[in-house]
């Protein structure tokens, strides 16, 4: 799996190609808590091209989630699909994350 | 490798250990069996013989019992001359005890006889015959037993008389029925064992191949195999199979609980741990949050301020604030509030690390209501992505002026040089009308991209599908761009395939897209170059190459050049117009229609910018 990291203005957004899966979970975790920590929170997650999400992949959603809440924000999730949308709701989870249709919206959530 | 490979496929080693697993444990159960009817057998021999044995020693024991009794009576009776009596006892004796007695006198005379015809002397012999003297030492008492023939023979010393011979013969008989029974009788318990043997482990065969199967998915646990499908055995192995895979099931649903339950625990937990619920009202702010006493040392900083300030809370309690600022414009503004006599507001906006890129802080420091305790609060926000908005919104006002300045100038001249000259001069008019008209379609394409940008910037903006008919739209801008390729002595060329889909798309966008695109490489490339636009189209999309031999894009600039407003820090670019909206606009609006465009460029060399469009139409 490859992440993409594209910026919006100050805002980061990163883009999984492919499925987020325990084999990609530490190499995702990594640059996740890097970009969350060079922003300073200003990142968005684009799902776009993330067809599904195992339960290690929900595990570091949620510890990066966990991780922001602390500093009063929380994950901003983009593009989700049917299927990581119903992964969310089944695991009660979805509440969590801060959800937006598009790249654009999340972005502009920042100002 | 392979072994690996073999160890977590549980199904293909499972068959495999389970039919040796069988046919060991049948091994094991068939040699038992064998040791347990050989020793069986062995034991029914050994009984059998011992009493075969037994009734023989009896037999001869009662033939000898009997032939002594006679042989001293005989004697006794001999000496008194009751050879009746004799005759009636031996007579008695061998019917009862099934022997053959013969009483015979010196010169093989017999006197008494229990067969019948045999006794050659009827009356006690008045003189008794004399035995020669070899004969008197040979006879002794002996018996002889001769296969299944006893033959007893005593020496009988009658007083007055002289010597005599008592022979006993005796057939010992075989017991046949006992021993028969006997071996019929084990026999049936034998076969009954072994019938019994048999249906047990057919019975107990199907037990086993489960067990077989359950012992390989517990192999397979162990080198670390936990998919419940890999593990799951045949249910047709019967109840413990069955047994085995209800207990996977609920151990599967019981981790996906758990994890769904420490799911909610993670953040559950957090909310408590004992503070109260201010805290937790301060830590769900965004902005950081500081109460620091006089010397600005930390007596609160809630979550986010840590994060701020890139440190841990608990190393931010106490200790000098100074230490976790990286700008020192901020350490100057505290410092200076901290020595000021009267207390008040003071906000200051600064990057974070003297860097712009690192993000912009707003730092507020104001005084508590507490007057004795000289305690302040200090807010931080990041507002980075508001200043680069403002930012861009201020150069897009500069820009977007600009542009709708320069074509209503242009309109404004050539109507008024139209109007004075113009009816003299025909041709004249003509080019006056043509810059007009030409200046007037260039304004109407900023104000459609400030609209469109708008409505993005609102989310209004829609996708009206239709047939685009490709070949009519790169025509359209082959006539749009002739003019202004011909002014900078451009070569604007069009590689086209020789027939060009219909596709189903939003036939404004997509001329706007591509009218960004080959306006651009126009705008960026010097006299004398050239802008080529190729088009690919197969069956899954449509590729639009435009490529430039202008200034090209720095490698930094590449990353930003679709953001919006954004314009590239080239000094080059100074005396050009343009909103910084195009491209952005372009990406946008092909994104929206499932496409993308992406950039390759080298600065001094030349672009290529490529637009890819779904082929979803029906070929024209």
């Amino acid at each position: 799996m490859e992440v993409h990291e594209d910026k919006h203005g100050a805002v980061t957004v990163l883009r999984p190609d492919g499925p987020l899966v325990e084999d990609d979970v530490s190499m995702f975790c990594g640059k996740l808590t890097a970009v969350r920590q060079n922003t300073m929170g200003r990142l968005v997650l684009d799902l776009s091209e993330t067809p599904f999400v195992d339960s290690k992949g929900l595990e570091a959603l949620l510890d990066a989630t966990e991780a922001m809440e602390d500093c009063g924000q929380s994950l901003r999730l983009c593009g989700v699909n049917e299927t990581v949308r119903e992964v969310l709701e089944l695991t009660e989870i979805s509440s969590f994350f801060e959800h937006y249709e598009d790249v654009n919206s999340a972005v502009r959530s920042f100002l | 490798m392979d072994r690996e490979n073999e160890a977590v496929k549980p199904g293909r080693s499972k068959r495999g250990l389970l039919q040796q697993g069988e046919s060991a444990i049948a091994l094991i159960g068939v040699g038992l069996a064998a040791i347990l009817l050989c020793a069986m057998g062995g034991a029914a021999w050994y009984a059998v013989h011992t009493q075969k044995e037994a009734l023989r020693e009896a037999q001869i024991q009662r033939a000898k019992a009997a032939g002594q009794l006679l042989a001293s009576n005989a004697e006794i009776m001999l000496a008194r001359g009751e050879l009746s009596s004799l005759r009636k006892l031996v007579s008695d004796t061998a019917r009862m005890h099934g022997l053959v007695c013969d009483l015979a006198l010196p010169g093989d005379a017999i006197l008494v006889s229990s067969e019948a015809g045999r006794t050659t002397v009827r009356e006690m012999p008045a003189k008794w015959p004399e035995m020669a003297a070899v004969d008197k030492t040979a006879l002794v008492d002996e018996a002889s037993l001769n296969e299944d023939k006893l033959t007893l023979t005593y020496a009988l010393q009658i007083p007055g008389q002289g010597m005599a011979k008592l022979q006993i013969d005796h057939q010992i008989e075989q017991p046949v029925g006992l021993v028969w029974e006997a071996q019929t009788g084990l026999g049936g318990i034998v076969a009954a064992a072994l019938l019994a043997l048999l249906l047990v482990y057919r019975h107990s065969r199907a037990r086993l191949r489960a067990m077989g199967a359950i012992r390989e998915a517990l192999l397979a646990i162990e080198k670390g195999e936990s998919t419940a499908s890999a593990l799951t055995v045949n249910e047709s192995f019967g109840a413990e199979a069955e047994a085995w895979n209800q207990i996977l099931a609920k151990t599967e649903s019981m981790r996906k609980e758990m994890l769904q339950e420490r799911a909610k625990e993670s953040l559950g937990d957090r909310r408590k741990g004992g503070s109260s619920d201010l805290d937790n009202a301060c830590d769900a702010l965004p902005s950081g949050l500081l109460i620091v006493d006089t010397k600005m040392r930390p007596k609160y900083a809630n979550g986010a301020a840590a994060a701020l300030l890139q440190t841990e809370r608990t190393k931010l309690m106490g200790s000098d604030l100074f230490q976790f600022i990286g700008n020192p414009e901020v350490s100057e503004m505290l410092a200076s509030w901290t020595n000021e006599g009267s207390k008040r507001r003071v906000t200051l906006e600064a990057s974070r690390g003297g860097d712009k890129e690192t993000g912009i802080l707003r730092w507020t420091i104001r005084p508590m209501r507490k007057d004795d305790s000289g305690a302040a609060m200090v807010t931080i926000e990041d507002i980075t992505q508001q200043k680069i908005a403002e930012e861009s919104r201020h150069q897009f006002v500069a820009h977007a002026t600009h542009e709708l300045r320069t074509p209503l100038t242009n309109i404004r001249l050539y109507i008024e040089t139209a109007l004075d000259e113009g009816e003299k001069d025909e041709a004249l008019r003509a080019k006056c009308l043509n810059v007009i008209n030409s200046e007037s379609r260039r304004l109407d394409r900023l104000v459609n991209d400030m609209l469109s940008t708008a409505e993005i910037e609102a989310g209004s903006l829609q996708v009206h599908a239709d047939d685009v008919r490709l070949k009519d739209v790169f025509t359209e801008l082959a006539t749009d761009y002739e003019m202004q390729a011909k002014e900078k002595n451009i070569s604007l060329t069009f590689d086209l395939p020789p027939k060009l889909p219909v596709i189903q798309a939003d036939n404004g966008m997509i001329v706007l897209a591509l009218h960004n695109l080959v306006g651009n490489a126009l705008k960026y490339t010097e006299n004398g170059g050239t802008v080529t636009v190729v088009v690919h189209a197969n069956e899954n999309d449509i590729t639009v190459d435009v490529m430039d031999t202008g200034f090209g894009i720095d490698e930094e600039d590449q990353v930003r050049v679709f953001d919006r407003f954004y314009r590239a820090q080239d000094k080059r670019l100074k005396g050009i117009t343009g909103s910084g909206l195009g491209l952005a606009l372009a990406r946008e609006v092909v994104r929206m229609h499932g496409g993308d465009i992406t950039v390759k460029s080298e600065l001094n060399e030349g672009s290529t910018f490529t637009m890819t469009l779904p082929n979803e139409a029906d070929a024209a």
